[in-house]
């Protein structure tokens, strides 16, 4: 018997989500068109467990897309850092090794409380993949980094759900619902689950998270990046859509008072062409990744070599979002590091 | 939303909230750039090391990073100089003295002033990239004992893009620092040197055993570097002090990465043996 498992039986579950809405803003995957996108939920029924893959990673709901940073009036600036207490729930296990990586990143040295005190304020429930989307590749990027920002996870089995308890935070969720101490086999059965997902990558890559990283690195002046990038059209998408993405610009926005405003932030991409441009006055400027040949390698080498070491793996978890989502289909990262692993 | 929530919104402290800075001066140095002397309104002295730089801001339009242009040696007032190139340097170099300016700062890494003291050191500046060197020049002078040979090299496109005139007036004539320009291009007023910031080093004999601090326009390094070689100078006694687009100055907005660093946290000041094999630091 594992004492942090229990069960919720298929009819017990519209009620548990119903009790997590009384306690906070639940954000869950939710139909959208023929996608799927995290969104806050105003029913249970909402909820799709089902989900393949969301259009944007749940980052969205503690590091949003605008963020106010500070409110300032002509006497001065104040924080606008104003949590809330939100349940982000039914992440698969690539999106929460994501969400590891952005508060290790958002933590270290200069703590940013802006991204911080909304995380603190969020409890996580993770959920296993039911389908696989087209382009997934996490069961062979970064295998021995293991997701710890859950406080529960939920294994769905024919008759109910498996809820594993993780922190206290996830305990507190026991008192949302009806649930039973899980029976050994109900917990063999979601492990088994869990594990056996992972042979069904339509995508994989062959190499270990090491080789990648040195074999990148040291092809850093090849001709590859140029070539693949030819179609490139600078869109950015290929960062928006990535979860371990958290690059951003910083703008004022002025009130309609014309005196008062907001200094905010919003997220931002280093495949845009004027990510790394400085001007140096009198119209001349210096563009630090003027090819997007360069912007193009930047994006990998931060995926899949630079932070290797302060992760403890790739910057990378194999959603394969941004695989799915660029229009001349040149941003799969198991294409590139394939082909670069080839040369 | 319990209340004890609510009431922890005050209890995080935010990076980004600027303090204000009074204006105590504001000199306009050449058509496009502003000298400012700023004074902390709380009254607390501002603390740092030559070669920091702080986030400086007007708000409704926005914030960008500026190296400080004073010596920490001097702690009632700090200074900075501001091109006008867009549209915060345009609002701030637009403002006067009296008013405010919002500041956060200090930021990054600066000149390793442990491992310059007690050597001979030579300043290479090309442009504006002489304010961010005039915090350690006049740390240097106002210190001057703990340093032995000093020499300052400062080069600019045309004479009246020359910065700090007053300064430069005493420099020539002072016998602490053996201080040598040039002009890119000369005008009927110049007598001096002409030709690119590297022609100085025709004019004194530079001891291989260095420490030498460069800064200017991202063309330049490489070819001061390259002189700096033929002498001789160890690639762990250069200092190059780097502009990129730092945007939030705290290391996470990734605008100023070069490789795997970021120039705001890790810099802007570098030892070059650091970055000489990152591919991105150098044009």
């Amino acid at each position: 018997m594992n004492t942090n498992s229990y069960f919720l039986k298929e009819a017990d579950f519209d009620s548990f989500v119903e009790g997590l809405m009384k306690t906070a803003a639940v954000y869950a995957p939710v139909a959208k068109k023929n996608w799927f996108v995290f969104a806050p939920i105003s029913s249970p029924k909402e909820v799709r467990l089902d989900h393949d893959l969301t259009i944007l990673p749940p980052k969205k709901v503690i590091f949003p897309v605008r963020q106010d940073l500070v409110a300032f009036t002509p006497e001065g600036a104040t924080s606008s850092i104003k949590p809330e207490p939100r349940i982000l729930f039914g992440v698969h296990f690539y999106d929460l090794k994501a969400i590891d990586m952005l508060d290790l990143l958002f933590r270290e040295n200069n703590v940013d409380w802006n991204y911080l005190a909304q995380r603190e304020n969020t409890t996580i429930v993770g959920s296993n993949i039911q389908k696989v989307s087209r382009r997934a590749f996490w069961a062979s990027v970064g295998k021995g980094v293991k997701p710890h920002a859950h406080d529960a996870f939920l294994t769905k089995l024919p008759t109910g759900y498996v809820f594993e308890v993780v922190t206290p935070k996830g305990e507190k969720l026991l008192a949302c619902g009806q649930f039973k101490a899980a029976t050994e086999a109900q917990v063999s059965e979601a492990r088994r689950i869990n594990e056996e997902i992972l042979n069904n990558c339509p995508e994989k890559l062959s190499h270990s998270s090491a080789e990648i990283a040195d074999k990148v690195r040291a092809a850093f002046k090849s001709k590859l990046w140029d070539e693949l990038s030819l179609t490139c059209f600078s869109c950015g998408t290929c960062n928006i859509v990535c979860p371990t993405c958290y690059c951003f610009d910083v703008q004022d926005n002025w009130n309609l008072d014309q005196v008062s405003g907001q200094r905010g932030r919003a997220w931002d991409g280093c495949l845009l062409e004027d990510f790394a441009k400085v001007s140096l006055g009198a119209g001349a400027c210096e563009n630090f990744r003027e090819h997007r040949g360069q912007r193009y390698r930047h994006r990998l080498m931060r995926k899949a070599a630079y932070l290797n070491e302060k992760l403890g793996g790739p910057a990378c978890v194999g959603c394969g979002r941004c695989s799915s989502q660029c229009v001349p289909d040149i941003a799969d990262p198991v294409r590139i590091i394939e082909t670069i692993m080839e040369n | 939303m319990s209340p004890q929530t609510q009431s922890a919104s005050a209890t995080y402290s935010n990076v980004f909230v600027p303090r204000p800075a009074e204006i105590v001066r504001a000199h306009q140095v050449t058509e496009m750039e502003k000298h400012f002397t700023l004074k902390m309104k709380d009254g607390q002295p501002m603390v740092f090391e030559p070669g920091q730089m702080l986030e400086v801001s007007v708000f409704g339009f926005g914030e960008i990073p500026i190296g400080y242009a004073s010596s920490p040696t001097r702690t009632q007032t700090f200074d900075i100089v501001v091109r006008k190139v867009g549209r915060v340097s345009g609002a701030i170099t637009a403002l006067e003295r009296g008013q405010t300016l919002y500041v956060r700062g200090p930021l990054g890494h600066g000149f390793p002033m442990d491992k310059l003291r007690g050597q001979d050191i030579l300043i290479v500046a090309g442009g504006i990239g002489l304010c961010p060197t005039r915090s350690l020049i006049l740390y240097i002078l106002d210190r001057r004992s703990e340093f032995k040979k000093f020499t300052l090299f400062f080069g600019v496109k045309t004479p009246k893009e020359q910065l700090f005139l007053e300064d430069l007036a005493e420099w020539r004539k002072s016998a602490a620092v053996e201080y040598y320009e040039t002009v890119d291009r000369a005008d009927e007023s110049w007598k001096g040197n002409v030709g690119v910031i590297t022609t100085l080093f025709k004019k004194v004999a530079v001891n291989p055993n260095t420490r030498v601090i460069v800064c200017g326009p991202p063309v330049m390094y490489k070819f001061v570097i390259a002189e700096l070689d033929s002498i001789g100078v160890s690639r762990s006694h250069i200092y190059l002090d780097l502009e990129r687009r730092m945007k939030c100055g705290i290391g996470k907005c990734g605008h100023c990465q070069m490789n795997d660093k970021y120039v705001c946290l890790d810099g802007p000041v570098f030892c070059f043996k650091d970055i000489e094999k990152l591919e991105e630091a150098f044009r």
